[in-house]
């Protein structure tokens, strides 16, 4: 049977029998694989090699019946081995993937890989805030599913404007004008937008206020995330 | 009486909780860090695990994760007991709970070795 290379992600991982694992792999060509590990079960080490969490791996595996493939070798690309090291750090990263996995069909768009692995680079550095991570990969995932909002119009079809007050309209997926109870204003609209528009956390970890302006976003984000 | 597993990195502390629970009448086994605590849970099938949640390498949440990815530890009750303030674990701890199976959270400055001795007693009656 024909062996296939490709970078690959671990999703979730599970018991099969006595000796061996089940792992899901998000991978930027094949989509979601799942394989069987044989013989993993009782390696001395479970945290480490390549079939660790938060780490991508270059896998050799043999598509099989019924979904599940065989596993044939992995060798550590690279592991983002901060985010095992503080605890809200790897709250967040096992928050995304499970998010990530749950969001994604069997066969998710390459972009899917790319989004998880920028996650990871975020969550790797310590001096990005993990507020910023949260709204970014809110906005991405929202992106990626085809539901982003109108960043430049408001409900009634006018001009976001820079010194109006705004609520947000989850019916039309734009901002409303609200002069008197907006909680957002043209900074956090800004932020939103560069966001949407690719940025990496990184770059939003350098913009001023933004941690602040993020948290501040996060329940509008997270709310857009749940509703679709 | 109990076979307890602590994940503790504090060595003098850790010697503290051998000499309690042994003369208490439990097994004990001690484990620094998650890597070696999955190795010992391996091989000694704890009744129990006692554990500090900041650990050096993975710290303890990426050890829950993998240690209740094996089905058959899945019903082991871990309970955590961390220097870590409650204040700080109220974001965690609905997560620890539900999604990781933790049974009790408990403030490492305030636990009596009394109360942690009669807290694993109560999980292994359980």
């Amino acid at each position: 049977m024909k062996q296939l290379v490709t970078p690959a992600i671990i999703l979730s991982r599970t018991d099969y029998g006595e000796a061996d694992r089940i792992l899901t792999m998000l991978t930027p060509e094949y989509g979601k694989v799942t394989l069987i590990a044989k013989g993993v079960r009782r390696i001395k080490s479970k945290l480490a090699g390549g079939i660790e969490l938060f780490s991508v791996s270059e896998i050799t595996f043999i598509k099989g019946r019924g979904g599940v493939g065989t596993l044939v070798s992995t060798r550590l690309t690279k592991h983002y081995s901060r985010v095992v090291g503080e605890l809200d750090r790897t709250m967040l990263g096992y928050d995304i993937i499970k998010r990530l996995h749950k969001a994604t069909e069997d066969e998710p768009e390459p972009a899917y890989f790319q989004l998880l692995q920028q996650a990871f680079e975020a969550l790797d550095n310590t001096q990005i805030p993990l507020e910023i991570i949260k709204v970014w990969f809110f906005t991405q995932l929202l992106q990626l599913g085809g539901h982003t909002p109108n960043l430049r119009l408001d409900s009634q079809g006018r001009p976001l404007a820079s010194d109006q007050r705004y609520e947000f309209s989850f019916d039309s997926m734009a901002f409303t004008t609200s002069p008197d109870y907006g909680h957002f204003n043209a900074s956090h609209i800004k932020l939103l937008r560069l966001c949407f528009g690719g940025n990496t956390p990184h770059v939003l970890s350098r913009i001023e206020s933004s941690e602040e302006l993020a948290s501040q976003l996060l329940p509008l984000v997270q709310s857009l995330q749940t509703r679709n | 009486m109990a076979n307890v597993l602590f994940i503790e990195p504090d060595k003098g502390l850790g010697g503290t909780y051998v000499q309690a629970f042994e003369h208490a009448g439990h097994t004990v086994h001690m484990a620094a860090t998650a890597e070696e605590a999955i190795m010992t849970v391996d091989e000694q099938r704890p009744d129990v695990v006692v554990m500090e949640l900041q650990l050096p390498g993975h710290n303890g949440v990426a050890f829950l994760h993998e240690f209740r990815s094996y089905n058959d530890w899945s019903d082991i009750p871990v309970i955590i007991n961390t220097y870590i303030t409650p204040a700080k674990m109220d974001q965690a701890r609905a997560a620890l709970k539900t999604d990781l199976g933790v049974t009790v959270i408990m403030y490492k400055p305030r636990t009596t070795l009394q109360r942690l001795i009669s807290t694993v007693n109560e999980q292994v009656r359980a």
